[in-house]
């Protein structure tokens, strides 16, 4: 085989020719791929700019937006002044999506299941609706003070993961996977799991935009096939694949002796790629050798869908050296009976994302996988009561792009940390802003990735996920 | 400032004049890379600008010119490089300047350091043909340029590709489809000299190439057949789609394909076919997400409809202007909002159809399509007939208002009788044969108990009062044990429903049961009538039922035909039938009797009474209330009905519509938006283009048409060059400029600039005829060479961008599913129409918000069109497109990546859609090649998937496979049945044993996942 072209090519080409091949796309990415295990001596990841402090990341997208102040951000004074009308300033030549008329304050509701309780050796306050993370508040991280640019679901949801409110843009998990890859050659590097109805931005919010697509994020289904396409037809079993693909890559190597194009062996590495997802997935996918202690404490059930078992198979997947899973949930939109609603919501997450978090922690993963729990925007601290065709509804809270909170845990952050501060009725900020671009650039840190070096030439420029904009948030780095 | 550049353009030379270094080829780059983003048009720092000479030999504030030809010494650009002080060097962060580019900027800077105009911006100029020493290579003028630079570099292209590897290149290269079997053997028994051309004529002229090419041109355009965002609803656009294949099939002049499609609608006495063409620019993504901001959107869509332009026809990155000038090219954000006032002047595309609150649908100018001479006919005809009925309506309606405010007091003192006075009745026994037990509760009702009865019947008795009755009651009450508090106890799904089909009354001792004169009830579910429950007819779905109003109590009145004259004593005996099954049983019965009759109407006198007593209607009431006194005037009724019949027949004969641009008669004012934000206009400005580009013809109009003419003028240096060479890197995987998107200053240079400026004034003079261009391009020796990689080659030229081969890369996603079909021989050549749903798995659509549509696989031969015309939907595009890199056509998409992944693979082995193809080519195998050999056979299909024979070694492959699954499928005769039940839409013919249908799945399975089947090589 020494005469092979490609073998000839190969040996031509060091490998940083071959990443930089990676920005034209096709085969010098394949042939990267393909010649992983021959050079592993070479740096694995042209963006690998400093060691990270995190390896993976499970990142939550609470779809619709949870009314942060009434889960991790309570305001005296917004309770003491419940009722009242806001102050101009709150309402007057502001962007809101639904209210069209000065609203009223309101703080969150006097049930004790609402109320807030200091956690933990830190002392931070979480809503008793998340009686499960508040149990680990002294691992989680919280800024107070995200602010958007967007008020609109969709809009928002492609500003916080593509830094860019409309179509066209890598997302985080994108850029992630172009620029630091994943290990794991047998599953995909960003993986995303979605509970409910696909957030409003449709794909594009874990798209792969001008990047090649193979860098998206590939989608772990519920029901039916966990991967598209996954399962073989009826009437093929696990031999009959092997014998398919045995046959397809024999003819495929033929091809490759006659015709030396390198992309056939790419191809026919692919195909062998494609086998063993076929078991690896499966595999990833079986929690029923998980300890009826671990289901129990995920509230997950063998053979069962939904965000519980989700955050288990995240535990799996991070195990398995997938760089990036992301979890979307749909129901966060409470423009009205927030009250009602918040709770359920909830119950649903609360338990699953704290035994996530103490399981990553028991087995020595926390500190190398970065917990983020975010969404497209917060809510306001005024009532809503009229819903989209004007009508009279229970109270809730409207789309608020000024303020909000999101929190992270492991991965390199500071345990049991509060960064930034809302003014006192939770309008605006009174301390250390942080724009979406500056989280962005802080989670591309934690990756190891200079978010102003992470760049791909598209259109005659070099693009980044964070624009020509983003600060590194250094005070929640531990 | 500008006249001043503008006077400069005519001092630069075009860059091919210059000796030695290259200003464009050698400098520019340099510049453009380390220097303008800081050193360009935008806020230039230190108010140096080094992207024209003027600017750069004056120098910046500090007052020393930055570049002084002929003088190293003197420029300061030199000293800067090359400082080792962190303070002075530039750029400032970063990689420095490498020794190699600092050598290059000394030897210009010391030959005079001359400018030129970026090569782009420079009117193409037709070059003369190189001279070329090996003539037998050269088929069509382009083979010249190609063979003039390998022979410079001592190169010798490939031989010439083998016949039947060129016909299915050039077949797949021009229609996206591999030659059929006939196509094949014609070509290859044909040794004229013209054999090449007849075949390229041919296709050309086929209506599978403008099925093909409409689909590059629909990713610029960004055609999709949904809004993008919430709820992502369809919209009907798919005129333009078919407007875009014919007037590719036609050889519409490029020229007039612009102007259509950016100004077709103001074109004097425009057609419909022009109109529809301007569907181009209404495929902008809109979000009718409750709360959005109209103008936010609108604002939005015209950005998209200016960049879009940009790309598509000028090759720059307009965007990059939108929120500051831009870094790189020279185009100010004034110019970029001069461009923006010509899309400025079309309407609001999303509205608030109630007038209140904040949801929105899309909206936007429509234009019905025409449709044939009879149904527009028939349309007119009732047309006609609905507005005279119409107007008898109103007319009736007109004279009922005389009446309407005397019938409302009348019904006010009606409706305010008191109501009926019920006596509850207790039970005495209660019984049921389904198994839950009925307590008595005290309040007199029967409470159901224990696990719902499939199909219970209830035996009740109760006590009545002696006395003269005349109507007999039943509620339906609530309890928290049931879902939603009842009234009914269904199992089998989540609502509380009921089904109640027969009740028998009958007074203790008596032979028959009673019989009931009248009977209502608060609500009834469709079909499920009150007044079945007395009919004695025990069909299970002949009775009552109350969907979907759950969770409220309800009741059913039945009034005596006689009186009911009963003593002390006495007792009535109730049995429920609940035949439906699924324990839709009812929960909680309680029993009545009334000494009054039961009102006609009583369910809806309720809700009369309630709309009477308001003091004050809202419209909605009013026109509520409006309608109940309508509904006892019959003349109105049968009229109504009428009219509804009419409207549902014109449903039936109205057109399709599509999406068209408008011009409002106002024009909207343009301003300047800081940072591209709406919110933030500053000073107004007029529809004008860039300075760069060519001049503005006075006879234009000032709107979109004049604009189009612009884009199209022969002195734009950009719009031929740009779409030649996106043609060229459609046949040969990579433009001549490698960044077909970008023409800018950040661009790659051409390979060949020659060869694309005479491939694009060769355009312009022949007609702008993109068929000849493409004719030139596929009968050229550069594209006829063989596409084998040897060392040489990769050692040379490992991505081909000077030919030294043939092209060889993977298909499109269309062209693979397209090829596989034809393949498989279950192509469907039908054309147009709306869009078409092949299977995919299922739950891929579910988008969140309203109206969200469903997909449902087509059972016909839409199931087998080819994929221009597969439903687009942006949040989930067609499944198998994506895996192969499809965009979800979102924004304006110039190029498609190529990768090669596992999920491909996994797609074209498991996917329904190819599962089927492969079943599909087994049975066109079998049926092709009757009473032939397995080899035979085998040589069959991998001509037909291949376009060539297979070699001894294949055939031994693919038959030792055949072999093995043949013994598998006739060891146990379940798996052929199931392999073959999965493709329902495929005939099997009955003489075909489906163990041999299963084993020839696996050959078929096999060749349709070859990477040569795959490749347009």
């Amino acid at each position: 085989m020494n005469s092979h072209p490609v073998d000839q090519y190969l040996r031509t080409l060091t490998r940083r020719q071959l990443f930089q091949r990676v920005g034209l796309g096709v085969g010098g990415f394949a042939l990267a791929n393909l010649l992983k295990n021959d050079l592993s001596a070479a740096p694995q990841n042209p963006f690998a700019h400093f060691a990270p402090k995190a390896k993976n990341v499970i990142y939550f997208h609470l779809i619709g937006a949870p009314s942060h102040l009434d889960l991790f951000d309570y305001k005296p004074e917004l309770q003491k002044r419940n009722g009242e009308l806001c102050p101009k300033a709150m309402f007057e030549g502001k962007q809101l999506a639904f209210i069209r008329s000065r609203p009223i304050l309101l703080g969150t509701s006097k049930e004790s299941m609402f109320e807030f309780k200091k956690c933990g050796k830190s002392g931070i306050g979480i809503s008793n609706l998340l009686p499960h993370l508040q149990t680990i508040a002294d691992d989680m991280c919280f800024i107070r003070t995200l602010h958007t640019e967007q008020f609109n679901h969709a809009p928002a949801q492609m500003f916080m993961q593509t830094g860019f409110e409309r179509f066209g843009r890598p997302s985080l998990g994108a850029w992630t996977n172009y620029g630091i890859g994943s290990p794991n050659e047998d599953l995909p590097g960003f993986v995303v799991m979605v509970t409910g109805q696909y957030p409003g931005a449709g794909n594009s919010v874990f798209g792969s935009g001008f990047l090649p697509s193979v860098y998206q994020g590939i989608e772990f289904r519920g029901k039916g096939d966990p991967v598209l396409f996954l399962s073989n037809p009826q009437g093929v079993d696990s031999t009959a694949r092997r014998k398919v693909i045995s046959a397809v890559n024999q003819l495929n190597e033929m091809q490759l002796d006659g015709v030396g194009d390198p992309e056939i062996a790419t191809r026919i590495s692919q195909y062998e790629m494609a086998y063993r997802m076929q078991t690896s997935v499966p595999e990833l996918k079986d929690i029923s050798k998980e300890s009826q202690i671990t289901l129990d404490a995920y509230g997950a059930k063998v053979g069962g869908a939904g965000f519980a078992n989700n955050c288990l198979l995240a535990r799996r997947m991070v195990e398995r050296g997938v760089r990036f899973v992301q979890l979307f949930d749909q129901g966060w939109d409470h423009h009205s009976g927030v009250f009602s609603r918040l709770p359920g919501k909830c119950k649903q997450v609360d338990q699953p994302i704290a035994a996530l978090i103490k399981d990553l922690k028991e087995r020595g993963l926390l500190d190398e996988t970065l917990v983020v729990w975010s969404a497209e925007f917060g809510r306001t601290p005024m009532g809503q009561g009229t819903g989209g065709s004007g009508e009279k509804t229970v109270i809730g809270r409207d789309h608020h792009k000024e303020a909000f909170t999101v929190w992270m845990a492991g991965g390199g952050t500071k345990p049991g940390h509060v960064h930034g501060r809302t003014d006192d009725l939770g309008y605006g900020i009174a301390d250390s802003p942080v724009h979406v671009h500056d989280f962005n650039a802080t989670l591309l840190h934690l990756l190891g990735m200079d978010h102003e070096r992470l760049t791909y030439r598209f259109q005659g420029r070099k693009f980044r996920l964070t624009d020509v904009h983003g600060h590194v948030v250094k005070d929640v780095i531990a | 400032m500008w006249l001043r550049f503008k006077s400069l353009i005519f001092f630069f030379l075009p860059s091919l004049l210059l000796a030695k270094i290259d200003f464009n080829r050698q400098i520019r780059p340099i510049l453009s890379e380390y220097c303008f983003a800081c050193h360009g048009l935008d806020d230039p720092k230190g108010g140096l600008r080094l992207d024209f000479a003027d600017f750069a030999y004056q120098g910046g504030k500090s007052g020393f010119p930055a570049i002084t030809p002929n003088d190293l010494e003197e420029s300061e650009i030199l000293h800067r490089v090359v400082s080792t002080d962190m303070e002075e060097r530039m750029p400032p962060k970063g990689d420095p300047l490498k020794p190699e580019q600092i050598k290059l900027l000394r030897q210009w800077i010391s030959s005079g350091a001359r400018y030129a105009m970026h090569w782009a911006y420079v009117v193409p100029k037709k070059p003369a043909l190189p001279k070329v020493k090996d003539q037998e290579f050269i088929k069509t003028p382009v083979d010249t340029f190609i063979l003039a630079k390998l022979e410079e570099k001592g190169w010798k292209p490939s031989r010439p590709e083998k016949k039947e590897k060129w016909i299915r290149r050039v077949s797949l290269g021009l229609t996206g489809l591999p030659p059929t079997l006939e196509e094949f053997e014609n070509f290859m028994q044909d040794d004229s000299p013209k054999a090449k051309e007849k075949v390229a004529d041919r296709l050309l002229a086929s209506s599978r190439y403008g099925e093909h090419w409409a689909r590059q041109w629909l990713d610029l355009a960004r055609y999709a057949d949904s809004n993008g965002f919430q709820a992502d609803q369809l919209r009907d656009s798919w005129a333009f789609r078919d407007w875009v294949i014919n007037a590719i099939n036609q050889d519409m002049p490029f020229d007039q394909f612009t102007i259509e499609q950016i100004a077709g609608d103001l074109l004097p006495n425009a057609t419909t076919d022009q109109k529809i063409a301007t569907g181009f620019h209404r495929t902008p993504t809109c979000n009718v997400e409750a709360g959005v901001h109209p103008e936010e959107n609108r604002v939005n869509q015209v950005f998209d409809r200016v960049n879009t332009t940009g790309t598509t026809w000028l090759g720059t990155t307009l965007e990059c202007a939108q929120c500051h000038n831009h870094k790189y090219d020279p185009f100010s954000q004034e110019e970029y909002f001069q461009m923006f006032a010509f899309f400025n002047n079309t309407p609001l595309e999303v509205e608030n159809k109630s007038g209140k609150g904040v949801s929105f649908d899309f909206w936007g100018p429509k234009m019905e399509l025409p449709s044939p001479a009879d149904k527009q006919k028939e349309r007119e005809t009732l047309n006609a007939d609905l507005s005279a009925l119409k107007k008898q309506l109103i007319a009736l309606q007109k004279a009922g208002n005389v009446k309407y405010k005397e019938w409302t007091q009348q019904k006010l003192e009606i409706t305010t009788e008191r109501d009926p006075q019920w006596q509850v009745l207790i039970p005495t026994k209660a019984f049921s044969d389904g198994g839950e037990t009925l307590r008595i509760v005290r309040d007199g009702s029967l409470l159901a108990e224990g696990k719902p009865g499939n199909k219970s019947t209830y035996q009740i008795e109760v006590s009545i009062p002696a006395g003269t009755w005349k109507s007999f009651q039943m509620e339906t009450m609530l309890h928290k044990s049931m879902k939603q508090n009842g009234p009914g106890r269904n199992t089998t799904n989540a609502n509380p429903n009921f089904v109640l089909t027969e009740m028998i009354v009958k007074v203790e001792g008596a032979s028959k049961p009673l019989d009931f004169a009248r009977v209502e009830a608060d609500f009834n579910q469709g079909g499920f009538l009150p007044g079945q429950l007395f009919d004695g007819n025990l069909e299970s779905r002949n009775g009552w039922a109350i969907a979907p109003e759950f969770g409220k109590a309800h009741w059913v009145r039945a009034e005596f035909s006689e009186p009911l004259v009963l003593g002390k004593d006495s007792k009535l005996q109730v049995e429920m039938k609940h035949l439906y099954g699924g324990g839709r049983n009812v929960g909680r019965p309680r029993f009545s009797l009334s000494t009054d009759g039961v009102k006609k109407g009583e369910a809806e006198n309720k809700r009369l009474r309630e709309l009477l007593a308001k003091e004050k209607r809202n419209g909605k009431e009013e026109k509520e209330l409006r309608a109940i006194y309508d509904q006892e005037n019959p003349k109105l009724l049968a009229l109504q009905k009428k009219v509804g019949d009419l409207e549902k027949d014109l449903n039936k004969v109205t057109p399709p519509t599509t999406l068209v641009m408008v011009e409002m008669d106002e024009k909207r004012e343009t301003h300047v938006m800081a940072r591209g934000s709406y919110l933030s206009p500053k000073q107004k400005v007029e529809a004008d283009v860039p300075r760069v580009l060519n001049d503005w013809k006075q006879d234009w109009p000032k709107n979109r048409l004049g604009l189009a003419k612009w884009v199209v003028d022969p002195e734009n240096p950009l719009t031929a060059r740009v779409v030649v060479n996106r043609w060229w890197g459609q046949f040969f995987g990579s433009g001549i400029v490698s960044t077909e998107e970008d023409f800018g200053s950040q661009s790659e240079p051409p390979t060949h600039p020659e060869l694309l400026d005479w491939l694009a004034v060769e355009f312009m003079e022949k007609g702008w005829s993109m068929k000849h261009i493409h004719k030139l391009i596929a009968l050229s020796g550069t594209y006829g060479q063989s596409s084998r990689v040897t060392t040489a080659i990769l050692e040379r030229d490992a991505n081909n961008r000077f030919f030294l081969r043939g092209p060889r890369f993977r298909m499109t996603a269309e062209m693979i599913r397209d090829n596989g079909l034809q393949v498989a021989g279950l192509l469907s050549d039908k054309m147009g129409g709306p869009p078409i749903y092949p299977p995919q798995p299922d739950g891929l659509w579910r988008q969140t918000g309203r109206n969200e549509p469903k997909y449902i696989a087509a059972k016909t031969e839409d199931r087998f069109r080819r994929g221009i015309y597969v439903v687009w939907r942006r949040a989930a595009p067609y499944a198998s497109f994506v895996n192969f890199d499809g965009p979800d056509r979102s924004a304006c998409h110039p190029k498609r990546s190529r990768t090669n992944t596992p999920l491909q693979a996994l797609t074209l082995l498991n996917d329904q859609a190819y599962v089927e193809m492969a079943l599909g080519f087994a049975v066109s195998i079998l049926e092709q090649t009757q009473g032939k050999s397995d080899e035979d056979r085998v040589t069959h299909a991998v001509r037909r998937a291949l376009s060539r024979d297979p070699s001894a070694l294949e055939i031994e492959v693919l038959l030792g496979l055949l072999n093995e699954q043949s013994e598998r499928l006739k060891s146990d005769s379940s798996i052929a049945e199931a392999l073959c039940s999965q493709a329902p839409e495929i005939k099997l013919v009955k003489k075909l044993e489906k163990d041999v249908v299963g084993a020839w799945f696996f050959v078929a399975n096999v060749l349709l996942n070859l990477d040569e089947t795959i490749t347009k090589g």
